[in-house]
């Protein structure tokens, strides 16, 4: 299945090397993943700090154990705040 | 013994009162709050003699607490008709508390309505009015600018000076007109945006009030060694959570762009959509990668004793400083809002609202509303700054524009116009994360993002989590945000701190233990958060007085109607709910013996 991956601010670093057709924006790309790939198995694949984090797939908070389905945009991001 | 600076500008007099007993426990909003409460009748024309601006550091301002130099500034608002409290970062809230003013109280108005006046505090505590007729009309930058060369002539000024400025939109009387403080670098460019204050300050007749505080110390304690360890413990708290300790000092609070783009919160071309296709052209880490290429600034405190340091100067292509931040609220406003994707862009139009003086996120809204209306495109960027340049000439085009959204949705027949008690939301739509649009409606203080940031729970994790996308819980975690954030303002603490204090119990704790060590008397939760409480119960009271019912306290029917993308939802907050969020007022009034003023 093909998936977008978002990784924002300090985590941006742990995005997947790909080629430039792969490369959807600055922080974001797409890649193809096995059926039943968790959210946490992304995390561990690709080198993620095992620190606090916001997670979300398509714009909704997301757990570690949600499995990744066809055309998923996963985001993650260290914690943030402002305003 | 903190006192009362008490100006009359009718006859240009200047007196000075001991605090009130009864005001003792007061500072920054709750003491802004008071005197508007019981001095400014609520059906008072807001430009007119009977308003009064006041302007107060809070409790722990002029400490050597962390983050305690915010100033309240306070006034019947000429933008949304109730009270109004909008507290600004800058250097001169610590200045007026280490010359032991609690407040200065700005009335009546000159008989010259043309006159423009300094008024200045001196370290030796004395104060005087000089007539300033050069400084009309004078842009922020250029009033600073032109202050600063002539009291350098007099060899006053130092880095211990602070100036607080009206702007030509003041001036104008716009009811999007804020007010500048100098930050530690003498800059013009920390504003307490929101409400009008600007015009109420220029109605009085003043332009700039300078504060010389060179060899002023800390105000003292009654504990020293008390508050010392306590605000070593806070300071160490703050270092310590990763937002406060990391994530705001590396990119600022525009950090927040693509989270509140990526949960799909982020209003765009004037709250139509929800995430903006070009948020990498303004996101967080793009200001930082432009700022850093460029040589700017990129972590700094806006006050002595931060030790967040959100701060930072954007810079042009060589280099030179153009403006603050930008700050998330103003590069969403004058960004995403406008279908604006280009930094340098975003920076001139903020520069531009911050040297006319008027706060960026009313005019990010208004323009919002403006393109809505088809008078101009939305992403056309020079046809924003040409309609901001409206208001400097002060056409009357530029009067509609500056005088707010809600004008101007009027003025053009927009059928969507963002606002709540005639003040334009902030950069999260409350659609998609329901607690914020709790307290955009219910708020004294109109659509307010930071009178009860329910970002923190639900987006950012922070003090738990409470779904966004749903009702349940919001009004719940609105109220117990607006009653400490309500507390927070009145300590002159930066609010960011909550994002630790929500975190890390020891913070809290830290904040009653400086309380206590300041003051001589014991403050405990019970005492913080029944501040809050008075406080917020002072302003419902307030606010009924000039006519406010529990029909103002809702969103835009739209809100409820048009369903927004990417998750196709609407608000669904119920009415009661709302209603709840302000059931604790009868009990505190009577407690504080108070009723609706003016009744």
């Amino acid at each position: 299945m093909r998936v977008q991956l978002a990784f924002f601010a300090s985590l941006s670093q742990y995005l997947p090397e790909t080629g430039s057709e792969d490369r959807v924006s600055a922080h974001t790309r797409a890649m193809d993943l096995p059926d039943g790939t968790t959210v946490g198995q992304v995390i561990t694949l690709t080198g993620l700090p095992d620190e606090p984090r916001i997670v979300f797939v398509n714009g909704r908070h997301a757990p570690d154990d949600q499995v990744l389905t066809e055309g998923d945009r996963l985001a993650v991001f260290p914690p943030v705040a402002g305003g | 013994m903190r006192t009362i600076l008490r100006v009359n500008m009718s006859d240009l007099s200047i007196t000075k009162e001991p605090l009130s007993d009864k005001w003792a426990g007061y500072g920054g909003r709750a003491l802004t709050d008071a005197v508007v409460f019981t001095e400014v009748p609520p059906d008072a024309d807001p430009l007119g003699p009977d308003n009064k601006l006041v302007i107060a550091p809070g409790l722990l301002g002029g400490t050597t607490g962390p983050n305690t130099g915010r100033l309240s500034f306070g006034a019947k608002s000429p933008l949304t008709g109730g009270i109004k409290e909008s507290n600004s970062g800058g250097t001169a809230a610590h200045a007026l508390a280490r010359l032991g003013v609690a407040a200065i109280i700005i009335e009546g108005e000159p008989e010259d309505k043309l006159g423009r006046y300094v008024l200045r505090l001196f370290p030796d505590g004395h104060a005087d009015i000089v007539h300033r007729h050069d400084l009309t009309g004078l842009g922020i930058y250029e009033t600073a600018a032109v202050a600063k060369g002539i009291e350098a002539a007099e060899h006053r000024m130092s880095e211990k000076t602070s100036f607080i400025i009206a702007g030509p939109a003041g001036e104008m009387g716009m009811k999007a007109a804020g007010i500048a403080v100098t930050d530690p670098a003498g800059h013009p460019n920390r504003f307490a945006g929101r409400g009008g204050l600007g015009a109420v300050m220029a109605s009085k007749g003043l332009k700039l009030i300078a504060i010389f505080y060179e060899g002023l110390g800390a105000t003292e304690h009654a504990d020293k060694e008390a508050f010392n360890a306590a605000s070593k413990k806070f300071g160490a708290a703050l270092k310590e959570h990763a937002v406060t300790g990391q994530g705001l000092p590396t990119y600022g609070t525009n950090i927040l762009a693509n989270i509140i783009n990526e949960a799909g919160g982020y209003p765009t071309n004037n709250f139509a959509l929800g995430r903006f296709e070009g948020v990498d052209g303004i996101s967080g880490e793009t200001m930082r990668e432009i700022t850093l290429e460029r040589g700017g600034n990129v972590k700094h405190g806006c006050h002595a004793g931060c030790v967040i340091q959100c701060s930072r100067y954007y810079v042009d292509k060589d280099g030179h400083y153009k403006t603050k931040g930008s700050e998330y609220e103003s590069v969403w406003s004058l960004g995403a809002n406008c279908g604006i994707s280009d930094m340098d862009a975003v920076a001139d139009l903020d520069r531009e609202c911050g040297d006319l003086g008027l706060d960026t996120i009313e005019m990010g809204v208004t323009l919002g509303v403006y393109m809505d209306s088809g008078k101009i495109a939305f992403g056309d960027a020079d046809a924003a700054m040409a309609a901001l340049k409206e208001c400097r000439k002060g056409s009357e085009l530029g009067k509609i524009l500056g005088d707010g959204a809600e004008a101007t949705g009027k003025a053009f027949g927009v059928a969507r116009i963002p606002v709540v008690k005639h003040q334009g939301l902030p950069a999260y739509d409350p659609r998609p994360i329901q607690g914020i649009g709790v307290t955009y409606a219910t708020s004294t203080q109109g659509a307010d993002h930071t009178a009860g940031y329910t970002i923190t729970a639900n987006v950012l994790g922070v003090g738990g989590t409470v779904d966004p996308l749903k009702p349940e819980g919001q009004a719940e975690l609105s109220q117990g945000l607006q009653i400490a954030t309500a507390m927070l303002d009145s300590l002159g603490l930066c609010i960011f701190v909550a994002f630790a204090v929500l975190d890390i119990p020891a913070a809290f704790d830290a904040i009653g233990e400086m309380m206590t060590a300041h003051t001589g008397k014991t403050w405990g939760a019970d005492e913080l958060m029944g501040l809050g409480k008075e406080v917020l119960t002072m302003e419902r009271l307030y606010n009924e007085g000039a006519g406010f019912t529990a029909a103002d306290d809702r969103l835009p029917a739209f809100f409820y109607e048009d369903k927004l993308p990417p998750h196709d939802v609407v608000f669904t907050v119920t009415d009661e709910e709302l209603d709840s969020v302000h059931s604790f007022v009868p009990e505190t009034a009577a407690a504080m013996g108070i009723t609706v003023p003016g009744k």
